[in-house]
This record gives C-alpha cells, sequence and structure tokens, in this order.
C-alpha cells in the first residue's frame, strides 16, 4: 500500500509545514502573534515564481521571494511595535494585502511564454532541517535564543535586564519571514506555477501545528510531519476504502483542524504558550 | 533613538500606502484616475450595479455588527465566514424542505442556530479551555469550507446542475421588498439596519451592554466588579456565531435563492476590516459596510479597465492598517 | 572622594516636575539611604544614574568622570547595577538563564562554565541555588539573592536597591542587610532606597532626604534619631495615629476552617478562623505570597473555599461575587491597573463598576445617569483625587490619584466589609491617614475591615487588631506588639 510516492509527498508536505511553523516560533517566541505565515507564503510564493521566470535564474527568483516575504515580516513588525496595531488586525491586514497583491500581481505581469524556473526540491528539504537543528540550538545554546526566551515570556523585565524587545522582535520577524518565505517558495515550486490562493491555507495548517508542538522545535517539528502524512494519506487513499469505508477528501484535509481544537480544548494534556505572548 | 510625532509617523504610512496603490495603479497600465473613479462610483451605473452592491451592503452589516459584538468582549471572532457559511447552507437547506413564507422564517432561524453551533466549540474553548479563540476559529473555518464544499458537491447538490449548487428556491419562498424607485430594497436590509440600530442601543445604554464592554476592556476588573466572565464570553462569542449563520441565511433566502460554491465571497473576512472600520461606534458599521460593498462591486467593474480585482482587496487592507493605526495613535495620545 | 555625585539634577515629565535641582553625593563603601514619601522622587533619581533616564539638567559624575547614559547598558558598562523593586526574575526561566539573562558570555554559551562561574559567586554569598531549577520555585527572599548574584555576575560595583525588603518577612531583611554589610566591606557601594526608617537607622552610614521632587537633607545616619528623620520626610511633626478602645461591636465576618485552593493545587490558606467584628479595622500581617490573596478572593467570591464564612449571620459560600457586593462586600484590591480600574475609561465610568447591577443604579435596563454622576462627583471629593473632570480617562491620573478614587469607591456605597489589600500603596503619609481615616469613619458606621499590608509598622499603627497570616495558616498574636507578630510572620512560633 504505502509506496515511495506517499514517502515523498510526505516529506514534501512536512517540509512546507515546518519551514512555516518554525517561522511562526521565531514571531511568537518573541512575543508576536503571527497569523500572517499564510500571506508571507503566499507573496513568496507568487514572487519567486515571477523573478524566477523572467530572469531566468532561479536563485534570483527564490532571493526575491525571501525578501518580499521579509518585507511583510517587517511590516508586521512595525504596525505591531510603533504603531501600536492588535496583532491580529495587523497579521490579518498582511493576510488580505498578500491576496490582493498576488492577486494582482499574477494577472498584471505572468506571461503564458515565460517557462517557469525553480530549484530542486531537495534543497528545500535540506533548508527545512538545517532550521530545525539551528533553532534547537538558538534555543539551548546561544545567547539570541535566550533574550528570545526571555522577551517572549516577560517583556517589561526582560527590558530591565537591558534588551531591547522591539530591537529582538526585528529579526525574529526577518527570520520569520525567511522561513515562510522558503516555505512559500517550495509550495509554487511543487506546484510548478503560480495560482491564486495557492497556499490553499497551509499557513493555518503551520499556525495549528506550531500551537499542537507546543512552541518547541522539535515536538513543532513532529505536529508537522503528522499533519503532513494527513495530507499524504488523502492522495494515497483517494477513491479507495479503507476497512470499507470510503472516506471523503474532505474528511482527511479537515483533520489537522480537528485535531488542532481538540488539543486546544486541552483534551489531549495542555501545552503552555509564552506567557508574554500578545504583549509589547 | 528619539520617538517620532505621531504625526510624522502616521504621514509616512499613509504615504507609503498611497506609494503601494500609485504603482500598482500605474504598473497595471491603466489610468489611475479611471480605475479610482471606476472603484468608486460604479456602483451608481445603473439600477443592476446599484442592486448588487445592496446585495453586499446587507450581510456586510450584519457580519459587521457580529463582528463587533465580539470585539467588545474582547473577542476577534475570525470564524464569522465559516458561521456565514454554514448558515446560508442550512438556511437554504430548511427553506428548500418548508418553502414558502414559512420557509423564509424557518431558513433564516436554521441559519443562525448554525452559526450559533458553529461558533459553540470556540467559545466553549475559549470561555472554559482557555484556548484562544483566534485559533480555534480559524480551524472552524478550514472545517467548513471542507465540510460545505464535501456537502454542495455531494449530498445536497441539484442532481440537475452542471456544478455544485443546491436546487434554487422560487420567487414565492423567498422575502420579498418594496420598491424604489428602479431598485428594489429588500426587507433583508431594513432588518440589517434595525440589527445595527438595536445592539448600538444595547450596547451604549444597558447595564449588559456596560458589562459586555468591562470584560472586552479588562476582565479581571469585571471578575471583582460581580460579571461573571466566562459566562459573558461565552455568551458574546455564541451571539456573534448566530448573528454571523443568521445573515448566511437571510442571504440565501432573500438574495441567492440557492448555496453554491462560493456562495460566500470572504463576506466574513472582509466584516472583520467593516467592524474594525466602523471605530469604536456600532453606527459606523453602516458608512463602512457601504464603503465595503462599493469597492468590492468596483473591483468587478475595473477588469474591464484590464485590472485585476485583487486592486480593491489590496486597497482595503491598507485602509484597515491605516485607520486601525490611526485609532490605536490615539488611545494611546490620551493616556500620555 | 565621592564615587558617584550627581549634581543639580532636574528631571520634568511634561509640565511636571519631578526632580528640582537635586544633588547626591555618595561615598565609595558606603550603605548610602536614599529616603522619602512616595512621588518624592526616589526611583526617578536612581533610574537617572542608572541610566534609564536622561536628566532634562545636571550633571553625573561617576568615579570622577562625567558621564551622559543614553541607555542602561552604558551604566552597566560603568559597573552601576540597579534591582528594581519588582524584580527582573523570569519565573519560565531556569535561574541559571536569568542569572545570564542580558550580560551573557558571548553569542555562544558554555552552560557548564556559565554554571561553574555561578556557583562561584554563590560559595562567596553563601547561597545556594539549583541552577537548572525554574526561578519561579523561588520565594522573594530567593528571588532577591538571585537578584543580588545578578549584579556580582555583571561585576557592579555601585549597587542601587530599590525597596528591597518589601516583600521581604523581617529574618530575611536582615539577612539581606548581613549581605549587603559583606559586600560593601569588599568594596562595594550600595545606594538603598527606602521608606523603612528603622533600617535606614541601624544598616545605613549616610542619608540623603527627598520630599516633593526636591533635596531637603544629606547627612551621617549616626547623627539622627527616628523620629527626626521621619519629620524630615514627610515636612511637619506627626502626631500618633489617634488610638483608641477597641470597639467591641457585633461580630461582621465570622470565618471558621476557611481552606483556599492555590493556583498550584496546594492549599493556600489552611483551616483559617478568625472574626471582624463591627467597626473594627483588622490587619493582616505577612510576608507577601503567603495566602492573602487567595483568602481575600475566596471571601470575594472570585475563588471558591470549603468552611465556614459568615457575614453578618449569612453564609457566603455559593453566593456570587454580585451577591456579595449586593450584600455590601467591597474590595480595594492588590493590583489597580489589573484588578479594580478600566484605565482607559472616564473616571464616571469606572464609578459605576461593581455597582452597575445595584438597585440604585439602574434604571430599567439601563443605568442611572443621575447617580452616576452623583456618585463620582462624591468619589473625587472624598479624598480629594486631583482631576480635570469626571471624564478624563482615569488612566491618566497618578498612582496616588487613582487608589483615592479607589479607595472612596469602596467605601461609598453603605459598605458592610470591607477587604483592603495595601489600600495606601502609593499614596504619601497625608493620604495614607485619610484613608485610614476614611475606613475608621466606614467602620462606625456598621462596616468591618479587613487589611492586608506588607508593612507591619503601618498595621501596627492604624489598625485597632492584628492577625498573622504564614504559610497559609492564619494566627493571632497575644498582644500588638512588633516582636512578636515579626516571629509569628516567618513562623518561628
Amino acid at each position: 500500500m504505502v509506496d515511495m510516492s506517499f514517502i515523498t509527498n510526505w516529506l514534501m508536505f512536512a517540509a512546507i509545514l515546518g519551514l512555516a511553523a518554525l517561522g511562526g516560533m521565531f514571531s511568537e517566541r518573541s512575543g508576536i502573534v503571527n497569523i500572517a505565515l499564510e500571506g508571507m507564503m503566499l507573496m513568496s510564493a507568487c514572487v519567486t515564481a515571477l523573478v524566477g521566470g523572467t530572469s531566468g535564474s532561479p536563485m534570483i527568483g527564490l532571493i526575491a521571494g525571501l525578501v518580499s516575504a521579509c518585507l511583510l515580516g517587517i511590516a508586521h513588525w512595525a504596525l505591531t511595535q510603533f504603531y501600536r496595531l492588535d496583532q491580529i488586525v495587523s497579521g490579518m491586514g498582511i493576510n488580505l494585502f498578500a491576496y490582493g497583491a498576488t492577486n494582482f500581481i499574477a494577472l498584471s505581469f505572468f506571461k503564458p511564454e515565460v517557462p517557469n524556473q525553480f530549484l530542486p526540491i531537495p534543497v528545500y528539504f535540506w533548508c527545512a532541517l538545517i532550521a530545525l537543528a539551528a533553532s534547537w540550538f538558538m534555543f539551548n545554546r546561544m545567547r539570541a535564543g535566550l533574550r528570545l526566551l526571555a522577551i517572549g515570556e516577560n517583556p517589561d523585565k526582560a527590558r530591565t535586564t537591558g534588551i531591547e524587545p522591539v530591537q529582538v522582535r526585528l529579526w525574529a520577524l526577518v527570520f520569520a519571514g525567511i522561513l515562510c518565505g522558503l516555505s512559500g517558495a517550495l509550495v509554487v515550486t511543487n506546484s510548478g506555477g503560480f495560482g491564486d490562493n495557492l497556499t490553499a491555507g497551509r499557513g493555518f495548517i503551520a499556525l495549528a501545528a506550531l500551537i499542537l508542538g507546543g512552541w518547541r522545535p522539535v515536538s513543532v517539528a513532529v505536529a508537522c510531519l503528522a499533519f503532513a502524512a494527513f495530507e499524504a494519506a488523502q492522495i494515497q487513499f483517494q477513491g479507495s476504502p479503507i476497512l470499507g469505508y470510503q472516506l471523503p477528501a474532505a474528511f482527511w484535509k479537515s483533520l489537522p483542524f480537528l485535531i488542532t481544537l481538540i488539543a486546544l480544548a486541552g483534551l489531549m494534556g495542555r501545552t503552555k504558550a509564552p506567557a508574554g505572548l500578545g504583549k509589547m | 533613538m528619539r520617538p517620532l510625532s505621531p504625526g510624522v509617523r502616521l504621514g509616512a504610512l499613509a504615504l507609503t500606502c498611497i506609494v503601494i496603490v500609485l504603482i500598482a495603479l500605474i504598473t497595471s497600465g491603466a489610468n489611475p484616475a479611471q480605475v479610482l473613479t471606476t472603484l468608486l462610483t460604479d456602483s451608481f451605473r445603473s439600477p443592476t450595479a446599484f442592486a448588487d452592491t445592496l446585495k453586499r451592503f446587507c450581510p456586510y452589516m450584519i457580519l459587521g455588527v457580529a463582528v463587533f459584538w465580539a470585539l467588545r468582549a474582547g473577542l476577534f471572532n475570525i470564524g464569522v465566514e465559516g458561521q456565514f457559511l454554514m448558515g446560508g447552507m442550512t438556511g437554504t437547506v430548511v427553506a428548500l424542505q418548508a418553502g414558502g413564507m414559512g420557509g423564509v422564517l424557518l431558513g433564516a432561524a436554521a441559519g443562525m442556530v448554525a452559526g450559533a453551533a458553529w461558533a459553540l466549540p470556540a467559545a466553549w474553548i475559549r470561555a472554559y479551555r482557555g484556548g484562544h479563540e483566534v485559533i480555534s476559529t480559524i480551524m472552524l473555518n478550514m472545517i467548513a469550507f471542507q465540510l460545505s464544499n464535501h456537502l454542495v458537491s455531494g449530498p445536497i447538490m441539484d442532481p440537475d446542475a452542471g456544478f455544485p449548487t443546491t436546487r434554487t428556491l422560487g420567487p414565492q419562498d423567498m422575502l420579498s421588498g418594496v420598491p424604489v424607485g428602479q431598485i428594489t430594497v429588500n426587507w433583508a436590509l431594513v432588518i440589517a439596519f434595525g440589527l445595527v440600530m438595536g445592539f448600538g442601543w444595547w450596547l451604549r445604554k444597558t447595564v449588559a451592554g456596560y458589562e459586555l464592554s468591562v470584560v472586552g476592556a479588562n476582565p479581571t476588573a469585571g471578575s471583582f466588579a460581580g460579571i461573571d466572565v466566562k459566562r459573558t464570553t461565552f455568551a458574546a462569542l455564541l451571539a456573534s456565531g448566530a448573528l454571523a449563520g443568521f445573515g448566511g441565511g437571510l442571504q440565501a433566502v432573500a438574495f441567492e435563492g440557492r448555496f453554491y460554491m462560493g456562495f460566500s465571497t470572504g463576506y466574513g473576512f472582509d466584516a472583520l476590516g467593516v467592524a474594525i472600520l466602523a471605530g469604536g461606534n456600532p453606527i459606523g458599521i453602516i458608512p463602512s459596510a457601504f464603503a465595503y460593498g462599493l469597492l468590492q462591486q468596483g473591483a468587478l467593474a475595473v477588469q474591464t479597465l484590464h485590472v485585476p480585482p485583487g486592486i480593491a482587496t489590496l486597497i482595503l487592507s491598507l485602509l484597515v492598517v491605516l485607520f486601525s493605526a490611526i485609532r490605536y495613535g490615539k488611545v494611546r495620545h490620551s493616556n500620555g | 572622594m565621592s564615587i558617584v555625585a550627581l549634581e543639580g539634577i532636574t528631571q520634568r515629565f511634561g509640565d511636571f516636575v519631578a526632580l528640582d535641582n537635586v544633588s547626591l553625593h555618595v561615598r565609595k563603601g558606603d550603605l548610602h539611604a536614599v529616603v522619602g514619601e512616595n512621588g518624592a522622587g526616589k526611583t526617578t533619581l536612581m533610574r537617572i544614574l542608572y541610566g534609564a533616564l536622561t536628566p532634562s539638567e545636571g550633571r553625573v559624575i561617576v568615579q570622577g568622570q562625567e558621564r551622559h547614559y543614553r541607555s542602561s547598558r552604558e551604566a552597566i558598562a560603568d559597573r552601576i547595577g540597579m534591582v528594581s523593586q519588582h524584580y527582573a526574575i523570569i519565573p519560565e526561566l531556569t535561574c541559571l538563564q536569568n542569572l545570564m539573562l542580558g550580560a551573557e558570555p558571548g553569542a555562544f554559551m558554555n552552560l557548564r562554565q556559565c554554571e561553574d562561574r555561578a556557583n562561584v559567586l554563590a560559595e562567596q554569598m553563601g547561597f545556594t541555588f539549583d541552577w537548572h531549577a525554574r526561578a519561579e520555585t523561588l520565594g522573594p527572599a530567593g528571588a532577591q539573592k538571585l537578584e543580588i548574584l545578578k549584579l556580582l555576575w555583571r561585576d557592579a560595583e555601585i549597587m542601587i536597591l530599590d525597596e528591597p525588603t518589601a516583600m521581604l518577612s523581617p529574618r530575611d531583611a536582615d539577612a539581606l542587610f548581613e549581605s549587603l554589610r559583606k559586600l560593601a566591606s569588599q568594596g562595594a557601594t550600595v545606594i538603598l532606597v527606602t521608606h523603612r526608617l528603622p533600617e535606614v537607622i541601624e544598616y545605613c552610614q549616610r542619608v540623603t532626604v527627598l520630599r516633593g521632587g526636591k533635596l531637603i537633607d544629606d547627612q551621617d545616619v549616626q547623627d539622627l534619631a527616628k523620629a527626626q528623620l521621619a519629620e524630615l520626610i514627610v515636612g511637619h511633626a506627626l502626631t500618633a495615629f489617634e488610638e483608641r478602645e477597641l470597639p467591641q461591636g457585633e461580630t461582621a465576618l465570622n470565618v471558621q476552617n476557611l481552606v483556599v485552593r492555590g493556583d498550584r493545587g496546594n492549599d493556600a490558606v489552611k483551616s483559617a478562623s478568625f472574626q471582624v467584628r463591627k467597626g473594627e479595622l483588622v490587619g493582616l500581617a505577612g510576608v507577601d505570597g503567603n495566602g492573602q490573596k487567595e483568602l481575600f478572593h475566596a471571601l470575594m467570591g472570585t475563588r471558591g473555599f470549603t468552611g465556614l464564612a459568615n457575614l453578618n449571620g449569612e453564609d457566603l459560600s455559593g453566593r456570587t461575587t454580585r451577591d456579595r457586593l449586593a450584600a455590601g462586600v467591597r474590595i480595594i484590591a492588590e493590583d489597580r491597573h489589573a484588578e479594580a480600574l478600566v484605565e482607559e475609561w472616564s473616571l464616571s465610568d469606572n464609578a459605576v463598576l461593581g455597582f452597575q447591577r445595584l438597585p440604585s443604579f439602574r434604571v430599567g435596563a439601563g443605568i442611572n445617569e443621575a447617580t452616576k454622576a452623583e456618585r463620582t462627583r462624591q468619589f473625587i471629593a472624598k479624598f480629594n483625587t486631583k482631576c480635570t473632570s469626571a471624564g478624563q480617562a482615569i488612566g491618566s491620573l497618578s498612582g496616588g490619584n487613582q487608589q483615592r478614587f479607589i479607595a472612596a469607591r469602596a467605601l461609598g456605597e453603605n459598605p458592610s466589609l470591607v477587604l483592603a489589600f495595601q489600600p495606601a500603596r502609593g499614596l504619601d503619609i497625608d493620604a495614607t491617614r485619610a484613608v485610614y481615616q476614611g475606613l475608621r469613619d466606614a467602620c462606625s458606621q456598621g462596616a468591618g475591615a479587613l487589611i492586608v499590608s506588607f508593612d507591619l509598622d503601618e498595621l501596627l499603627e492604624f489598625c485597632d487588631r492584628i492577625l498573622v497570616i504564614n504559610g497559609g495558616v492564619v494566627s493571632a498574636p497575644h498582644q500588638k506588639e512588633r516582636a512578636e507578630i515579626g516571629q509569628l510572620m516567618v513562623g518561628a512560633i
């Protein structure tokens, strides 16, 4: 039953979710709620495809995609830290902006005659693994990680020890932008071209994995692997009955969200959010 | 680093927004002035266009109230989109079964129940389990998309239709309206106006409204002031969901007459913007909902100028951000 | 020569002058006290020395060099350290992480080396720590010790401590001063901000007195008596608060075998039994975190309890907070920002808070606007809250003025039991007296009051009777006498 295509699909979806979820972790560990993962992914997917195709260089395409996602991350930072916008409002605004802007860019600039150019998919697998290892190391053995944890738990007290939360958050959101950008680039590479709402809510699944994993790198990675397995299973078992029942695709697609709801209700043991999440 | 004065900061933000919109308009190759005029005035071009605008105006008002209600209790009901969809779907199915004026009433009521049911897990998780409502409602939205798409392309699909939709209600099974000049003002619009006004009165004048606002502004102080914070939170999210579902049911029996894939063009997400642009006063929902209806109608029309419809979403997102920045800036200023 | 010299410091916030031409000279190796009432400018002055504020005028001279600090980071580099009144310990991090935070050895951390150094510092002071335990396991005394080690970790030689004993029991406070003496003898200089005069007299070499942002006096401690110092601080001679006969009213609050469950599942209040009679001010002495908060929440109805609690003969268990408010239970909450006010709202909207369901405040489904306006006026007048209008956002008032308004609100609407948590927090001595006088007046009309304060002297001065809470156990001393109560507070009896 389980064949190679299942495994490759599984790893692919896991990398997409994992990159975005780790990006979200940097943001939320610094105290900034980030529902804009989806928007950053979408923007990067669009720009990566457009610039990669028109410049003829997939590398330049990827870099442009990452920059675009970082710009959205920096916008989220500026809006929440300087303009004191509610973090949900800002995140929602960025998602809407990305949706509108990518629709606009796709319809205005994509030319069917220019072929898309992408980096090979394994590049992204390695990026995901490195991101996971690096974030673990950072939280446990590096000054930057300690400061990130501190401001995420209690920005006021961290400030009195001489740390400037606003500065730490800037690079946390740049990191979030890079990782979500990679995730979005992988989505568009996998699909072969950009289309409206291409990320299709994967940013929200990543957010779910982040919460399920309790904002800790390894647990988040495990949650991503589990969610990715559902998505791969949905492709694998499409149309074929399991134990005599034909489960609709909608069921498999809903499963990550359902599990997250159950986890949120505290029915699977509680995970603790950073205490300073959402605070200035 | 000395902080910039609020005026300079907001000016810089406004300028950035304007520049982004201008760049978009110029690169699209169309005449910016013409695009903007079309965006803002297309609704008044013809009676049909105006009727279409009203068709959006109505759910924007109702969903705007739904979001505002929860927002006042300090809750972000991102789930209005899913609640609206579930309300619309359930309302249609019930109205199709019942038929006639009874079907209209039952349909709207069923929509309300469905919306409340869809908000129930989020309300319970938030009030009694401490899970954040933003996350749970996002999850419920995603499940609502999957469920409604699945049902409308199978179990409740009209077998004779070539695409995912239910059967259509006959005119006698739908809510009518009063003709005003060349257009018909549906009773649903009157109901929506009434809802906004009634909610505004309730919020500002009643003890229950005061307590809702206390819970939103400072829940701990609320519990010391004898307010059952959990119950208020639970009720607020449930009421918000019920309203959103009611909006969906009403949309089905008053305007759409059926449920189909694409029933909502993102009304629920836009409604978050409607509520934010309304500012601190619920009555502000009326102009803000109208502005949304206007721009979304214009978004369809600018396509004739070869400008993608995403321009409207882009402009609206910038407006919401800019407006919130101005509001938050003010609040902060008054606190010194 | 002075190791620290602040000369002619003036600090303005808008139109408000927090410090007016204040100078401070500190000798190396001294324990130097800076005393004054709340709002005298002590903390502002220290924040300037620590680089957290830039003075409007004046010179900061450290080790003979004039300095212009733009951030605390630069002051830390000059070996200045500060422990603020609210500890900067983050409970979710481990003790070791807290120790290093902000002064890590480098971009990458070798945890073993860090722990070794931490142990050396701890040994030097005679402390022991489990470095990998979360800091939330530390009590107030442990947190204070960790704060002192943080100063040593940063090689601080000039140490500023803001109200370091506010959260400590008398015994822990004595231990702290022994540690500070030891540090001073090793060459450190300690600047101590406090309003507790006995510790100044007993431990410090020199004292600077501030009042209303002005320098009042600067002299050696050995020449001073406590009464003299108190007079310098307040600006006029203080007469003792009028002693009175213990009123023998009927029992207002009767508590028997009350048990309250704490956040961590432990019993925060263990089988407490006591009475508060009508007309009586009962002080509840104890170190913070010994169950005071849980006891108050249980009596207020925001936390469950088992056992018996009767108010004027009526059982409180099963009554909601709303019912208890209607029965006249009032609270002056511990944390005014979080528990007592909606800061963005006007004074008049805040005046309704807690009374919104009382018949006198209602007409039909709505709020009685006439009553609301009338009560707002009364509350403002009662303790002389300074504000521009009843429509002003209450968050824009100073902390002391907010506290006056909160106290007036709690005493304004026929209370039968007042639960006051640090009612004098943020108030100067005159306002403190006014609030306690207000409590007495309210009680003379039939209410009882239970008052928590971490300042034993305050309770001894103003309350009729004192109870002690330690580790959730409530006990009654034989007499209203300092030594015995101090012993009870740490469970030494």
